[in-house]
């Protein structure tokens, strides 16, 4: 049953080994989705290519339904694997920094790393803008931002249970929902491409 | 490659992070775990004092750059150029928008990093680790995320379109 | 055309997986009282959940009285083989009422053990999470019961004093367990994993705390 490593099945060298397979199919899915062309990262805010929202809904549902089914035939233990506990006010702002740092920059860093690998220079310098905003970031953190980022504490939050919903429930909604915004999404990309031709 | 499917392969892929190691995939994580690495091996008396630090430099055996993360992130580094060397897309260029120079497009990426570098910070991770990884257990948090990066994203978009189109 | 039904494909593909999960929530009982998970990822960190095997022969050999061994598995392993003073417990039954009382309880030191680590794991897991205390694991099962008790392995001449003391208890508690004689075969072979360097840490990493 799993988690493996925090139930003690497998030792921690062997835990990172899987862990630098399982992120060779995470760059190479990244890569393959198109994710190292800032401009297609881009197009999602302004319509002409929402490949975004596409792989990223597909990757949070399929994670959400197999972690949920196998949680529920006791193939996995939710229970021990790390929960992150929700801070809304820094999540917020944090969050609306980065939807800046995402449109002026034009990486994340998830896709940062996979571009300045592959030989995008805009992207390397993305990365060591972010390390520089990180260093930036711990220097000045216990007068600037220790408190604002303690702030809003609830724990760990399921959503469902926020909502007060079961949890099935909301994964079917969630993937209803993300069906219909694919559906509209696609329509929206042709009749904007349409129009202009963006030399993706 | 179908946009679906990558999604639903990259699922699959934090399904097996989760059953594995435990935690989810992400990103910013290994960029911090570089700089708390260099600060501690520069003045780790520092570092051992500071809020920032503390934590995670406190288990003086074990350096806080061998976490499964960085792992994690070497292994994404190779993905992306086996994909990219298949793919013939391994070339060096800047990738930016039409109506602005290769000058601009590298000063906009180094503010936008460093923005990115503080709100990741500030948020508890970024797309991947927080928002993308966060939804794949249902939290809360990530959800809020997803609403602030990509709800904040459409609205700020407009000021920024002269970068992209 | 051929790329709109292969879109279409994938999402119904998500959207079947969503009804799965969503009837399969509907139709199940999740269990009441549970521990949140939050502090259920401290309790498994900071737990002392392990029972090793040189440690249970010392109790058995010292005619323990606080403790109570459950065997997890099936009653035909059961007969075949099994710990002195054992009670059997098949992993499928253990949530029965019946048994509520040997495994939620603060007297009796219980430790589940099975052929390697896995099902006891399992069992402390569903009962940690109910709640109930003072239950622990054979850490190894009976696979490393027999490599260590009962078919001990003599340290070579370059080892320490402590293995020494160690092998000769172990010699002690291999006669007295009768080892040797046991066939060993009912066993499961062994995962291969590592020696696992529990270090007082959190369980799972992750996050950017």
């Amino acid at each position: 049953m799993g988690p493996l490593f925090p139930l003690g099945t497998i030792g921690e060298e062997f835990n990172m080994l899987i862990g630098f397979f399982i992120g060779i199919g995470f760059g190479f899915l990244l890569e393959a989705a198109g994710f190292t062309n800032t401009r297609k990262l881009a197009g999602v805010f302004y319509g002409y290519d929402f490949v975004v929202l596409k792989v990223f809904f597909s990757a949070a549902i399929t994670a959400a339904i197999g972690l949920y089914l196998m949680n529920h035939y006791g193939l996995i233990e939710m229970d021990a694997i790390f929960y992150p506990k929700t801070f809304w006010i820094p999540t917020l702002i944090g969050g609306l920094i980065m939807a800046f740092g995402f449109l002026i920059g034009g990486f994340c860093p998830g896709t940062s790393i996979c571009a300045a690998v592959t030989g995008k220079i805009d992207a390397m310098v993305f990365v060591l803008g972010a390390i520089i905003g990180i260093f930036g970031y711990a220097m000045t953190y216990e007068p600037l931002w220790e408190n604002l980022r303690n702030s809003g504490k609830m724990g760990e939050v399921n959503i469902a249970d926020w909502m007060g919903i079961s949890d099935g429930l909301f994964i079917l909604l969630m993937t209803i929902v993300a069906a219909i915004m694919f559906f509209a999404v696609t329509r929206i990309q042709s009749k904007v491409t349409s129009k202009r031709d963006y030399q993706l | 490659m179908n946009s679906y499917l990558a999604g639903i392969l990259i699922g699959v892929f934090m399904i097996a992070a989760y059953y594995f190691s435990g935690e989810g995939l992400g990103a910013s994580g290994a960029l911090k775990a570089v700089v708390v690495t260099a600060v501690n091996d520069v003045n780790h008396d520092y570092a051992k004092e500071a809020h920032f630090f503390a934590k995670r430099v406190a288990n003086e055996e074990q350096s806080p750059i061998k976490s499964w993360l960085i792992f994690e992130i070497i292994g994404v580094i190779a993905g992306a150029i086996i994909s990219a060397a298949l793919a013939g897309r391994l070339k060096l260029e800047i990738g930016k928008g039409m109506r602005i120079t290769n000058r601009s497009r590298l000063i906009f990426a180094l503010i936008g990093g460093i923005l990115f570098g503080v709100g990741s910070q500030l948020g508890r991770g970024c797309t991947s680790g927080m928002v993308m990884s966060g939804m794949g257990v249902l939290s809360l948090s990530g959800f809020i995320g997803l609403v602030a990066i990509f709800g904040g994203g459409y609205v700020i978009a407009y000021f920024f379109r002269k970068l992209w189109i | 055309m051929m790329k709109k039904v292969l879109d279409l494909f994938y999402v119904a593909i998500l959207l079947v997986g969503a009804f799965w999960a969503f009837i399969v929530n509907s139709t199940s009982d999740e269990p009441i009282d549970r521990i949140q998970p939050c502090d259920l990822v401290d309790i498994v960190a900071h737990s002392d959940k392990y029972m090793t095997t040189d440690e249970l022969a010392r109790r058995l050999m010292s005619d323990d009285p606080t403790l109570t061994l459950v065997d997890l598995r099936t009653p035909t392993e059961f007969k075949k083989y099994s710990l002195q003073g054992a009670i059997n417990i098949p992993l499928a039954e253990l949530l029965d009422e019946k048994y509520v009382d040997i495994i939620n309880q603060d007297v009796q030191t219980v430790v589940f053990y099975a052929n390697s680590s896995d099902l006891s794991a399992k069992a402390w897991m569903l009962t940690k999470r109910l709640g109930y205390n003072n239950n622990y694991i054979l850490r190894g099962g009976l696979n490393h019961w027999v490599e260590t008790i009962l078919r001990p392995r003599e340290p070579k001449e370059t080892a320490v004093r402590a293995e020494f003391e160690l092998y000769s208890f172990r010699r002690a508690a291999s006669a007295y367990f009768g080892g040797g004689s046991v066939t060993g075969e009912s066993v499961v072979a062994k995962p291969k994993a590592a020696p696992i360097k529990r270090k007082k840490k959190e369980a799972a990493g992750g996050g950017c705390d």
